[in-house]
Parts: C-alpha cells; sequence; structure tokens
C-alpha cells in the first residue's frame, strides 16, 4: 500500500552545506499493517512521514502510495491526496490555538464547501469517538495537552482517510494518557486502517498491535 | 487630452494591468521554455509555484477587466457631452483614428481571455497538468494583445481633442456615409434577417445533434451576423425611428440601458458557444459550455425579436 | 456542480480578519479615510457642476461680446437691434454691468443694471422689477443688493450708502434702497442691482453701449446656427452659446478633479506599498497557520481564494464606509475644508449650499479606484503565502 523507493532526502541549507536526512532507504507497508519507525532524535523519522504525506517530495527515488505516485504530484493534488487519504496526527498537534475545537476538526472539510448536515454528521461523529465533545466550543489553547491531541486526532479522521500517520504521539503525554493513545490505536487498526507511528517511545517497542518496529539511524534502514 | 476622472481611472488601472501582465508575462515565457512535468527537480517545483502566480494575475486581470469593459463604454457616453457634435460614444469612438480599432480589441481580448480561463481550467484538473506549457504559450500571445490594447487606449484618450467638431452617430451610421459601415445597408432587410434567424436555427440544429465544432463556428458567425442585424434592423425598432441605426445610443438611459442587456447576452452566448470548440480541440468531451451559450443566445434573440414585434402590435405597421 | 459559496471558507476569512485586529483596523481606517477623499471630491465638483450647470440653464443661449486687441470690449446697443432681425431669435438686451472689487472687504460685486421697461433677461429679474421701481431708483441714485452683499457692506460700516470709486477716482454715492434674494445662492451673494445709467457712471462707460449682448432663442436647435449667423455679421465679436459654456464648466471640473485625482494616485500608491508590506510581513505564527491548512488539505488555490476573500471583505467594507462617511461630510457638514479648493476662494461664495446630486457613476469611479487597487497589492504577498514549503514551516 505504501512504497518508498530507493528514496534520498537532502535538505540544502545553503549553497554549500546540506543535510541529507535519509539516504537511499526503501519501505514497504501493507494495508492495514501497524508500522513502528523507531530511532534516535535526527534519525529521519519525521522525514519519512512528510514523503509518505506528500508534504516533501523527494531528492531521489519515488513514494507510491494505492498505486498512485504522490511524490510527483502537483501541489494541488498533493493537497487533495492529503485531504482524501491521509490522517496526520503532528508532533506539535498543528492546532489553530485561536479557534474553538469543533472549528479545527472541521477544517479539513472548509474548502470542499461541504453540505451543512454532512458536515455536522462528520464532525459530531468523530468529536463522539475520541471523546472530546463536551468541549467542542472551547478555544483551543485553554485545552490540555491530551484533550488538543484528541482534538488532532478528530480532525485527522474527519474525512475517514485509510492512512493514519502519527508523529511522536506519546512525547507530551504522561504514562496514563499514553495508555489511552495506545488504546485508540487499537480501535483505528481493528477497524483496518494503515497506521505508521515514528517514535522513540519504548511503550510501543513490545506492543501485541504492532506488526513491525523499523529501525532508521542516520538516514539509513537497520 | 481629456482629463475627465473616469479616464484617468481607466489609465490608473490600465497601469496596474501593465505591470502585472509584464509579470506573468516573464512568468509564461519561462515556463514555456523550462516546463518539464517530468523532472524531478527544484527548479521545476518552482515553475509549479510560479504558474499559480501567472494563473492568479491573469484571472484577477480579466475579472476587473470584464466589468470595466462596461465602465469603458460607460465613459464614452460621458465623454461624449464633451466633444461637440457627438450624441453618445459613437462620436468619441469615431473622434479618433484608433477608436473603433480599440472598441473592436478590447472585446477580442475578452474573448482570448474567457478562452485562456477554459483552457486553465481544463489544465488544473488534471494531475498531468497537460495544457500548462500551452496555456502559457497562449498567454504570451495574449498579452501583446493586450499590451497592443493598453498603449492604443491611451493614445486614443490622449488624442481626443475637445476642441474639434465631432460626427454623431447619425451620419456615422447612415446609409449615405462613406464609411465601411455604410455597406452594411446595401444588404437587403429579408436577407439579413433570413441570415440572423437561419444562424440561430442552425445553431440549435447543432446544439440537439452536439457538433463542438460546428456549434463554436456557428457562434463565430453569428457575432458578425448579430451586430450586422442589430445596426441595419433591429436597432431601429428599439429607438422607434427608421434612419436611427446607432449601436451606442441605447445605451444610454433614454433606453434603460438596455444596451448592456443586449451586448452581454451577445457576448456571454457566443463566448460560451465558441468555447465548446476550444474544448473539443483539446479532446476534451465536456459539453457543459453548450447550455449556456445556448440560454444566453436564445434570450438574445427573444429580447431583439420582440422590440419589433411590439412596435407592430402597438401600430400595427413596421417601420 | 458546486457553485454556490462556499460559506466555510468566507466563515474563516472573517475569522483571519478579527484574529489580526489591531492590524486590518488600522488598514480599514486608512483606506476608509482614503476612499471618503476621493468620494467627497466627486460629489463636491458633482454638486457645484449641478449647480452650475443650472445657472448656465437659467442663462440666455448667445451672449455675444466685442472683441479688440483680443480682448473684451464695450459694443454697440444698436448691435442688438441688427441681431432681432435674425430669425430665430425673439430677444436681443444690450447688458450693463461689470464686477466691482471692493478692498476693505476684498471681495468682488456683481455690478448689474436693469432698465424698467425692457425685456428681463433672467426671471429673477422680472420679479425684481416689479418690486422695485428702478426709473425710480434712477432719480435717487440707489440700488438694490443680495443678501450676502448687505452683510459685507454693513461689517465695513456701509449701512445705508455705499461709496463706489470712479475708474477717475472721484466717488459715487449709491443708497441702499432694498435687499433681495436670488434664486440660486451663488446670485443673491455677491449682486448688487442699479440703474445702467448708474452701472455706466461706476464704470465709466458711454453712453449708447454695453458690457455685451444677450440673445434668447425659443428653438434651442436654432441656437447654433443664429450663433453663426452673428458671428458672420459681426467677425469682431465673440459669440458665446451656453451648450459651450456648458461643455467649459464641465471641462475645468473635469480638470479641477483630474489634478485632484493625480494628487490622490500618489496617496493611493503609497497606501499600495504600506499593503504591499503589511501583507507580504508574514509572522511565523500566520507562515505556520496555513502550513497546517496545507498539511491538512488545502490547496494553494484554496488559500488563494480565502486571501482574496480576505482583501475583498476588507476592501469593500472600506469602500462602503467611505462613501456613506463622505456623503455625510459633503451633504450634511458641507464639506467643511474641502470646498473651498472647489468653489474658489472668494469669501462672498463660500456661504452657498452644496445641492444633493446622487449619480450612480460616482459609486462605480470610486469603486474601481479602490477594490481593484486594494486586492492587486495583495496578488503576490497572497501567492508568496500559498506557496510557502509546508514541511519547512509545521516542524
Ligand atoms: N527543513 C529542514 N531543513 C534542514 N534540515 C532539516 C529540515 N528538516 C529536517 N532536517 C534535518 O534532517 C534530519 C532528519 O530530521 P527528522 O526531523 O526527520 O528527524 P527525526 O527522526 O524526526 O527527529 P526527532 O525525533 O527529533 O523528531 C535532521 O538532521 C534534521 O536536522
Ligand atoms: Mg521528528
Amino acid at each position: 500500500m505504501i512504497t518508498l523507493k530507493n528514496t534520498t532526502k537532502t535538505y540544502e541549507i545553503n549553497k554549500n552545506n546540506s543535510v541529507t536526512a535519509l539516504d537511499n532507504i526503501t519501505i514497504n507497508i501493507k494495508e492495514g499493517e501497524l508500522v513502528v519507525l523507531k530511532g534516535v532524535s535526527g534519525s529521519g523519522k519525521s522525514t519519512i512521514l512528510s514523503l509518505i504525506a506528500a508534504l516533501t517530495k523527494p531528492t531521489i527515488g519515488e513514494v507510491i502510495v494505492n498505486e498512485k505516485r504522490v511524490s510527483k504530484l502537483p501541489d494541488n493534488f498533493a493537497s487533495d491526496y492529503r485531504q482524501q487519504d491521509i490522517g496526520f496526527i503532528f508532533q506539535k498537534y498543528n492546532l489553530i490555538p485561536t479557534l474553538s475545537v469543533q472549528d479545527n476538526i472541521l477544517l479539513p472539510l472548509v474548502p470542499t464547501n461541504p453540505d451543512e448536515v454532512e458536515a455536522k454528521a462528520k464532525l459530531d461523529r468523530v468529536m463522539e469517538q475520541f471523546n472530546i465533545a463536551h468541549k467542542k466550543d472551547t478555544m483551543v489553547r485553554s485545552l490540555s495537552g491530551g484533550e488538543q491531541q484528541r482534538v488532532a486526532i478528530a480532525r485527522a479522521h474527519i474525512n475517514d482517510p485509510k492512512i493514519i500517520i502519527a508523529d511522536e504521539p506519546t512525547a507530551n503525554l504522561d504514562e496514563k494518557l499514553s495508555l489511552d493513545f495506545i488504546e485508540i490505536l487499537r480501535g483505528l487498526k481493528d477497524s483496518g486502517k494503515t497506521i505508521v507511528v515514528a517514535t522513540h517511545d519504548p511503550l510501543f517497542f513490545n506492543l501485541d498491535i504492532v506488526d513491525r518496529v523499523i529501525e532508521v539511524q542516520g538516514g539509513k534502514i537497520l | 487630452m481629456i482629463l475627465a476622472p473616469e479616464v484617468l481611472a481607466i489609465l490608473i488601472l490600465n497601469s496596474i494591468f501593465l505591470l502585472f501582465s509584464l509579470v506573468a508575462f516573464v512568468l509564461s515565457v519561462r515556463i514555456f521554455i523550462k516546463w518539464d512535468m517530468s523532472a524531478t527537480t527544484q527548479e521545476q517545483y518552482g515553475l509549479e509555484k510560479q504558474s499559480f502566480l501567472a494563473a492568479t494575475i491573469i484571472k484577477y486581470i480579466f475579472a476587473i477587466k470584464l466589468p470595466l469593459f462596461l465602465f469603458f463604454v460607460f465613459t464614452l457616453d460621458k465623454i461624449s457631452t464633451l466633444l461637440t457634435g457627438a450624441m453618445c460614444g459613437a462620436g468619441v469612438v469615431d473622434a479618433t483614428d484608433y477608436g473603433s480599432y480599440l472598441l473592436i480589441l478590447k472585446l477580442m481580448n475578452l474573448y482570448l481571455f474567457g478562452f485562456w480561463l477554459t483552457l486553465h481550467y481544463l489544465d488544473i484538473k488534471s494531475p498531468n497538468l497537460p495544457y500548462t506549457r500551452l496555456k502559457f504559450e497562449f498567454f504570451i500571445v495574449a498579452f501583446l494583445f493586450l499590451l497592443v490594447e493598453i498603449v492604443l487606449e491611451g493614445v486614443m484618450f490622449g488624442s481626443i481633442d475637445i476642441d474639434k467638431m465631432v460626427s454623431c452617430c447619425g451620419t456615422l451610421y447612415s446609409s449615405s456615409s462613406t464609411s465601411a459601415i455604410s455597406g452594411i445597408f446595401s444588404i437587403d432587410t429579408t436577407v439579413m434577417l433570413t441570415l440572423f434567424y437561419g444562424n440561430f436555427l442552425f445553431m440549435v440544429i447543432f446544439y440537439m445533434m452536439r457538433y463542438q465544432y460546428l456549434f463554436a463556428i456557428s457562434n463565430l458567425a453569428f457575432i458578425v451576423v448579430a451586430l450586422i442585424s442589430l445596426i441595419q434592423f433591429f436597432g431601429t425598432y428599439i429607438y422607434e425611428l427608421p434612419t436611427h441605426h446607432c449601436p451606442f445610443c441605447f445605451l444610454q438611459s433614454d433606453y434603460y440601458f438596455v444596451g448592456y442587456l443586449i451586448y452581454s447576452l451577445l457576448f456571454l452566448g457566443t463566448f460560451y458557444g465558441m468555447r465548446v470548440g476550444v474544448v473539443k480541440m483539446l479532446d476534451e468531451d465536456r459539453g457543459k459550455g453548450f447550455k449556456l451559450s445556448m440560454i444566453f443566445n436564445g434570450v438574445y434573440v427573444v429580447l431583439v425579436t420582440a422590440y419589433p414585434i411590439f412596435y407592430f402590435i402597438r401600430n400595427g405597421v413596421w417601420l | 456542480m458546486k457553485n454556490n459559496l462556499n460559506l466555510y471558507l468566507i466563515e474563516f476569512a472573517i475569522n483571519a480578519l478579527l484574529r489580526a485586529k489591531s492590524k486590518n483596523i488600522f488598514i480599514l481606517v486608512v483606506f476608509t479615510l482614503l476612499t471618503a477623499l476621493l468620494t467627497a471630491v466627486f460629489l463636491i465638483t458633482g454638486s457645484i457642476k449641478h449647480e452650475l450647470q443650472s445657472t448656465v440653464d437659467a442663462l440666455p443661449q448667445i451672449t455675444v461680446q466685442k472683441i479688440k486687441a483680443g480682448r473684451h470690449y464695450d459694443i454697440d446697443t444698436s448691435v442688438a437691434d441688427e441681431i432681432l432681425t435674425i430669425a430665430g431669435v425673439s430677444e436681443a438686451v444690450p447688458r450693463v454691468w461689470g464686477y466691482y472689487y471692493f478692498e476693505n472687504a476684498g471681495v468682488n460685486f456683481s455690478v448689474v443694471g436693469i432698465e424698467q421697461y425692457e425685456a428681463q433677461y433672467k426671471d429673477s429679474f422680472a420679479k425684481l422689477v416689479e418690486k422695485f421701481d428702478f426709473e425710480e431708483l434712477s432719480s435717487q441714485s440707489s440700488m438694490v443688493v443680495g443678501r450676502g452683499v448687505k452683510e459685507v457692506m454693513s461689517s465695513s460700516y456701509y449701512k445705508e450708502y455705499f461709496n463706489f470709486i470712479k475708474p477717475d477716482g472721484s466717488l459715487k454715492k449709491v443708497t441702499v434702497a432694498g435687499v433681495f434674494d436670488g434664486d440660486t445662492e451663488l446670485e443673491s451673494n455677491d449682486m448688487i442691482l442699479m440703474s445702467k445709467e448708474d452701472v455706466r457712471e461706476i464704470f465709466d462707460m458711454q453712453e449708447g453701449k454695453a458690457t455685451d449682448i444677450v440673445v434668447k432663442v425659443p428653438n434651442p436647435e436654432e441656437v447654433t446656427t443664429v450663433a453663426s449667423k452673428i458671428k458672420l455679421m459681426y467677425p469682431d465679436t465673440r459669440v458665446i452659446s451656453s451648450t459651450d459654456l456648458k461643455i467649459s464648466y464641465q471641462n475645468i471640473f473635469d480638470y479641477k478633479s483630474g489634478v485632484f485625482l493625480a494628487l490622490f494616485v500618489v496617496a493611493l500608491f503609497t497606501f499600495f506599498m504600506i499593503i504591499y508590506d503589511k501583507a507580504s510581513g508574514l509572522s511565523s505564527e500566520e507562515k505556520r497557520e496555513i502550513g497546517i491548512l496545507k498539511a491538512i488539505g488545502w490547496r494553494v488555490d484554496d488559500i488563494l481564494k480565502e486571501k482574496f476573500y480576505e482583501s475583498f471583505i476588507l476592501s469593500f467594507l472600506a469602500y462602503l464606509f467611505g462613501i456613506l462617511s463622505a456623503f455625510g461630510f459633503v451633504y450634511l457638514l458641507q464639506a467643511p475644508l474641502l470646498r473651498e479648493i472647489f468653489v474658489g476662494y472668494s469669501q462672498l461664495k463660500t456661504s452657498f449650499e452644496l445641492p444633493f446630486v446622487f449619480e450612480i457613476q460616482t459609486l462605480f469611479l470610486v469603486f474601481f479606484l479602490s477594490v481593484p487597487i486594494y486586492i492587486a497589492a495583495t496578488i503576490i504577498p497572497s501567492w508568496r503565502a500559498a506557496t510557502l514549503e509546508v514541511d519547512e514551516v509545521i516542524r
């Protein structure tokens, strides 16, 4: 379902300096799999996620998702792809702090000019599913870390995408909330989603729901 | 030189158009030369971004030019009060050597920009961006026309001499006039009307058969036939004067500004009609323009036909 | 096909405007002021043009002046009799009038001579003749003055009479026999009426001469023909028809507002730069927000559209506020300060009311000079924002 083929990503810092974040890696992820990317800080985990979500383009090689060459999609189509196929839970959640919970969750739908009833149904479904409905009119900036994450997860699910990507989902959570998150993951896995999680949290390494742990080091896969 | 605020407003907007279209032009040339959809270079990604700017600029110019055209016609009417002899825009258009060319060019550019947008929307629908190079190539040409239009407009307003006596529409649009327009009056009215309604009939037939090319061509012909019949025949019923043929006077308040409606309908109808052909040329099979074209053209025909019919009903005779 | 407006996006745009409140209020205020100023100028010129046009409409269709050495010169009254013989002419009246400069107050009076038993070329004069007997006034050397004139004279302690200084330096004392209100305020403010004889004396004009001759032609279609006939008969005259006057008034005011507009362009350009600057200086917060939107599936075109809504809403609001405040400023407050530019500096003429004239074209004109220009200034900054590298701004 997700394939990175001989992919290299080099960031140009300036004319003479460049960082090779990923060095000729190949990854295959099957539909319904839950894969954990493990590695120290700076090893290139987030870069892999960005490539899968077509947030950035590889320097060499290609990324293929659902038989689509997402690494070559023009900007607008990459956006469509993210809108429909990807639910991305960012490390820093990336919510808009001055909007309310429901406005934040609705954001991915805004450009599609959705039907009001339909949008409301979708909104209620995800707010219910991720237990945030009671805060729907609260401004996001006044939420706790765990609540913010649930808003981020709800937003990632508003279009019911097939692929869920989570970057360091437990980095800002305490043990209890981390375990809650794993329960959420379990539910998602049961509903057949393909999930990629990047983390260095040992909590994930021996989980029953994890199909595979891929270790990344210095831009290479071990 | 005329310093009316309306003229200045048009000139100010023209200079903005000039500035921005220049940017779009440079980008277009760059994209036209270097565009390579299969490349994964930084340069290609840069071009993809720049194409957004060029497209935004072109859309902006078109969006303003459309209402500005009506404003332009309106301004001609207004400054006609300043010129001795002129009674409507016709006198102003005739006041300089460039007036009529400018008017034709302006109209043509509206069609061109409209077609550009059609191309653009077809282009961005497909992930391969199949027409990007073509649309910017097309813009390079359109830009040159725009440039000529802007220069011509400046020259025209600059060279109008307030103290010079100009002709009024009564002499410009009469059968005794020596200009090219007088040729229109040598056509027999019956022939003219047969052509007009015949053309429309063919359009309807092509519409029903979904012949895209023929439909587009019949629309192109319709612009000419409709304009000539408007001047020669229908106009006289709007004025209810057998000798008044001016295509400008009915833009004035005395005729409830009906001219703006007449010309808008004709423009929209024929634009969508010809668009069908443009789309066909690109091997796309979307007949969206068909219906719109038929509606606008249909309303046009009904509207201009209504004038003589009502005249006949009220007076029992034809003009 | 969804063609209807995307209310969600519009709501988002309004929200975005409100979130950057102070910045947008600043832009709104400045832009409102600019459009208000512009609209006010067009309204004032429109009003004055209207006022002058109606004055011109009240004027005789043709005025004949004698020209000598390129300058206006007194004309023989006998010319009027000759003109009367031209077909189509119903009246030809020699006028005796002039401007008298009153140094103490620094103002000009229009001194107009009236003869009791003569066709009056103005309706307002005909009424006056019924009220005051100019034969009698003449014998007493007295005059009728406009209300504005009366005030100016009073403030210089001329209550009952006024001393005119004749060209040879001697004085002529004329008593004030009455005050009148004219048809237009411009008229009553600076006009003095007395017998032709007295006017001739004040301006040292010979008997049998007049300042000019006014001709009445009942059929407006014949005005041009009659004018050219007079010109043929008297090549040493200048023949002015009211249509010519109308056009030249129009030109003067178009010219004045044109000059103003030229200045306005400079202000607009400055504003353009401010907007450009404001819009391109994206804070890292704003950049991040756009990055987030793109990351969750907004297209470049969606961001551009949203930015367009923002600038359209802002500029259109400023346009509306500008128009409304201009109407208030001009017609309720009578455009303090601004109208001096257009009315001229004569103190007498400042007191007249600007009549309410509404032309829809002004709305279009101001629209084309405000909204599209603002939007143009935001095109490039919006594009910059919309094509930011997502990966770099949301990390
Ligand atoms: N936009 C960028 N410009 C320059 N260098 C970058 C950029 N993004 C990432 N890098 C570099 O690429 C390398 C890999 O970064 P990446 O974020 O993928 O690591 P990571 O494994 O996610 O680390 P962490 O656990 O800290 O999130 C790092 O050395 C980083 O400095
Ligand atoms: Mg990371």
